[in-house]
């Protein structure tokens, strides 16, 4: 009888510790995905062999959404006249943390893969009032001195907001789109990962890797 | 040991077995439903707000004096967002503000003190940031009635690793002013 209830306590006590853990790993991927939903709206969010939740764009493989955008100098620039080139179409604002720390490595990047045919396009998210010449020229002038203090070397462009719709809701940055010569989009990134996964993606945009 | 004895006790054995049984079965559908999928209803549709405000739902103030209330909110866990005085001027700091014409005037607002916080891969850069919740005192002045105040709190917020574009959400206050 005492061996008995000594078995089902021990039996009891290990089914509880496998729970606890099961919940424990349930509410970290809860919140881990809770997180992300926090940040995406318009992808999906998928497990990846890990059973962490990533983000999946719907323009993964899918031709870059065209547009137009202004740079500083209020010259129009279009996605199409870098047709030829692998880009990293790279959504960012001066008000964004993260922004920062990627750039210097996009930069290094940039400059180590130039030469192979790859380009950065850096639009920059922060909100502009064209009804206000005065508040407009300001705003420019402000991310302008970012560019400068950054030292960006790529072409800057201005009123993301515009094109927001056609690249997943922009509501997250930073945010990059991997383009190939094609036009096609490789890999999107949401977010600041490390500068590893930057060249990995600049890679696969120039076709070295997949 | 008598019989009747011996009787009672295999039948507080088997009684102790069902119960161990089933307190195993509870345990094991609670591990089944621990592993099921975070996504099994499909992709997601619209993200949750980074802040939302929890109460007051109602007040009452003496009419046409300055009243401090006290505004509670609270930010998704892993978030932060800027305090009312970020480190930086690119930053965008977290303001609160009333519309005109709903019978009440904010007079002033006292924010909370930011919190230093720098992210993983740059320690050298402190940011003031609110996490978790938060309150803010709102010094309002309200004209005699009901008033249904729509005040807007505006606040931009981040994880470790990116940033949302500003927004500004409502906090839907009944005023009485008595």
């Amino acid at each position: 009888m005492k061996r008995n209830t000594l078995v089902i306590t021990t039996v009891l006590f290990i089914l509880a510790a496998f729970a606890w853990a099961g919940w424990a790993n349930w509410e970290y991927r809860r919140q881990a995905a809770e997180r992300l939903q926090a940040t995406a709206t318009q992808g999906e969010l998928v497990l990846d062999a890990s059973g962490v939740p990533q983000y999946l764009s719907p323009l993964q493989g899918k031709p870059a959404p065209p547009f137009t955008l202004e740079d500083l100098s209020g010259n129009k620039v279009s996605l199409a006249s870098f047709k030829g080139h692998a880009l990293a179409i790279n959504f960012w604002a001066t008000w964004c943390a993260p922004c920062k720390i990627e750039t210097p490595w996009l930069i290094d990047l940039r400059n180590q893969y130039a030469a192979q045919g790859f380009e950065v396009l850096a639009v920059s998210a922060d909100d502009i009032d064209r009804n206000d010449p005065k508040k407009f020229s300001d705003e420019k002038q402000e991310i302008a001195r970012f560019v400068q203090r950054m030292k960006m070397p790529y072409p800057v462009l201005i009123d993301a907001d515009s094109i927001s719709k056609s690249y997943d809701g922009l509501d997250a940055l930073p945010t990059s789109y991997f383009v190939d010569r094609n036009g096609t989009v490789v890999a999107v990134q949401l977010g600041m990962t490390t500068k590893e996964e930057l060249e990995k993606n600049i890679k696969k945009a120039l076709g070295i890797v997949k | 040991m008598s019989r009747k004895l011996e009787e009672r006790m295999m039948i507080a054995g088997k009684l102790e077995m069902r119960i161990a049984i089933a307190a195993a079965l509870a345990l094991a559908s609670a591990l089944v439903h621990a592993q099921r999928p975070l996504f099994e209803d499909g992709p997601r549709s619209a993200a949750k707000p980074a802040v939302v405000f929890l109460y007051p739902e109602q007040v009452t103030v003496p009419a046409t004096k300055p009243t401090t209330i006290a505004l509670h909110f609270r930010i998704a866990p892993g978030l932060h967002i800027n305090s009312h005085t970020p480190s930086q001027d690119e930053l965008i700091p977290t303001t609160l503000s009333i519309p005109a014409g709903s019978g009440v005037r904010l007079d002033g607002v006292v924010y909370p003190p930011g919190m230093d916080f720098t992210l993983p891969l740059d320690p050298n850069t402190k940011l003031s940031v609110y996490s978790g919740e938060f309150t803010v005192q709102a010094r309002i002045v309200a004209v005699p009635g009901n008033h249904l105040v729509e005040a807007r709190l505006r606040y931009q917020a981040c994880d470790n690793n990116a940033c949302m574009p500003p927004k500004t959400i409502t906090a839907a206050i009944e005023v009485i002013g008595k």
